[in-house]
């Protein structure tokens, strides 16, 4: 039987200075959930949302840091040779919120 | 043949003659009239009301202990693996950090670390030991857990005592016994299997509910032809055909009753209390679970995946073909939506005041090899592994069982598959003293040869 994963899960985030909080998941598909930060376009860290509603970045390096909440979507469990996920990807489920230091 | 599903289901001779007699209702028809003919079997005992029920979340495939709830950090990094542990609400026991809301209530769960068993690696091997307390082929099938509390208890309501969700177990390797059908209790205790995915748009009382133009109308018409012609040909028939008749008798009553698809429909739950499972296959099994065991039925199976070939599942071999499911699909699939769907179980109960009454068991079929293939993956693995309780009177918060510092062999207190298979049975009530099966040849034969883990209860 193939996994079915319908619907879109959303999430809505809000910044206050440097710690975003994000509401609850809807259509959760249960998957992996995570920040995912960026500084100046580059991604620095992904790191596990489940838990806590809210998070800062420890980091205070200068640059424009964007986050946004991702969720793992799965298609299938198809893998190139570097073992890495043809299909399968993290896909954004909220607004993207950013500031600058 | 008759055809009550999607499927044709062939019967035995003397009743063939009802081909045209379609119910044509549902894909998990199919298993209906088998898991009806229960009460024509004389299982049913009204008298006994308060008995504990069971929900077994299987997870096929088989996680690695050392990547899951035993985790080895201070061992050689070809053997600790890549996550790290995370504390829980029972100081000392740690776990995955992927597993983090089930850490917060390990003050419930009773791991046992120290399982294990001596005989072939197969899935199928394990599947056997754990879902019946045997090992055993083909020409001698013992019972699936759920058919046994059929068999002792019998049905509470209309719905089948024993339920397996979403599907029965496929292919996962070899062609032997999976440890989920009813053996010599014959098939008047066979689980009901549903056969479909509760996580699909449509899938509420679509699965219950005749397709186009089988009206209730028109199948009541037919309940009624069908009488009729029992009625004429009752003196050729057998004893068996007569408990198909019954079971065909519940087939109808279930195809027309309200509460029944209200039952197997969790479009009846709230999209938050959903969400809270996960919207994927396991998640909405495990809600439709709760759901089933709320309305009647005894005992639930949940199936975490039908096979381990082409998918991801808890098969982490990291073959780079068929079975090459690897550390990413842990971290990113697997590990999160066990997380989700068996802390959402247990809350979902506690609040329904409904644990105390039904003991969750999650169980498999090995533990995966404490040395890292060269691919980066585990292979199979029985000499050790971890499967653990919650609810149904269990006390939690304990570890029960260890193994060596690198998770190859038990420590100390070792347990066997029968062992647990014997818990889950006096967890829900049943004296494996007194309480014995019909065997072959109709000898009166114990169950299950094995104590319980004392621990478990206190």
């Amino acid at each position: 039987m193939d996994q079915k994963f319908e619907g879109t899960p959303k999430s809505a985030l809000r910044l206050e200075g440097r710690k975003v909080t994000r509401t609850d998941v809807t259509n959760d598909w249960g998957l992996r959930l995570q920040w995912q930060v960026k500084r100046d376009g580059k991604v620095i860290a992904t790191p596990a949302a489940r838990i806590e509603a809210d998070y800062t970045h420890p980091d205070k390096t200068p640059g424009k840091y964007e986050i946004v909440l991702q969720m793992w979507k799965y298609v299938n469990y198809r893998k190139n040779k570097q073992r890495e996920f043809i299909d399968s990807k993290f896909i954004e489920i909220s607004n993207t919120v950013s500031y600058t230091i | 043949m008759i055809h009550v599903g999607q499927a044709h289901v062939p019967l035995c001779d003397g009743v063939s003659r009802r081909s045209f007699l379609q119910a044509g209702a549902t894909a998990m028809g199919l298993s209906l009239p088998m898991a009806l003919e229960l009460e024509a079997a004389g299982a049913v005992d009204p008298k006994r009301q308060k008995i504990k029920n069971c929900i077994t979340l299987f997870l096929v495939g088989s996680p690695g202990h050392l990547d899951t709830w035993d985790m080895k950090p201070d061992a050689p990094a070809d053997i600790r693996g890549k996550f790290k542990p995370i504390s829980t609400a029972v100081p000392g026991v740690q776990i995955c950090e992927h597993f983090p809301r089930m850490a917060r209530m390990m003050d419930q769960v009773a791991l046992i670390r120290s399982l294990h068993h001596n005989t072939g690696a197969s899935h199928e091997n394990g599947q056997r030991w754990m879902m019946t307390g045997h090992d055993f082929n083909a020409a001698n099938i013992q019972p699936h857990m759920g058919s046994v509390v059929s068999r002792i208890y019998g049905q509470k309501t209309s719905l089948p005592a024993s339920i397996v969700l979403p599907a029965k177990i496929g292919n996962t390797g070899t062609s032997t016994p999976h440890g989920q059908a009813s053996g010599y209790l014959g098939t008047a205790h066979a689980p009901f299997f549903l056969g479909s995915d509760p996580a699909v748009k449509n899938f509420k009382v679509a699965n219950l509910e005749p397709p186009k133009g089988q009206t209730e109308f028109r199948i009541n018409s037919r309940r009624n032809l069908l009488k009729q012609l029992d009625s004429i040909q009752r003196k050729t028939e057998t004893s068996s055909t007569i408990q198909r008749d019954t079971a065909y008798s519940r087939a109808f009553n279930l195809l027309t009753s309200p509460k029944t698809r209200k039952a197997f429909d969790p479009s009846q739950e709230t999209d938050k209390l959903r969400d809270r499972y996960g919207r994927n296959t396991f998640g909405q099994s495990c809600l439709l679970a709760r759901r089933l065991i709320e309305n009647g039925s005894r005992f639930v199976t949940v199936n975490h995946f039908d096979t381990v070939f082409n998918v991801t599942c808890w098969d982490m071999h990291a073959n780079g073909s068929s079975l090459d499911n690897t550390y990413l699909d842990y971290e990113r699939h697997l590990c999160p939506q066990f997380d989700q769907a068996f802390t959402a179980l247990i809350e979902d109960l506690q609040e329904r005041g409904m644990l105390e009454d039904t003991v969750v068991t999650v169980l498999s079929e090995f533990g995966r090899t404490p040395k890292l293939n060269n691919r980066g993956g585990r292979d199979h693995y029985p000499p050790a592994w971890t499967n653990f309780f919650v609810g149904g009177g269990v006390k939690g918060g304990q570890v029960i069982g260890s193994t060596d510092k690198i998770g190859a062999a038990p420590h100390d207190r070792p347990v066997l598959p029968p062992e647990v298979v014997a818990s889950v049975y006096t967890a829900m009530g049943i004296d494996l003293e007194t309480t014995m099966m019909p065997g072959p040849g109709s000898r009166p034969v114990r169950f299950i040869e094995a104590d319980p883990i004392q621990e478990l209860f206190g």
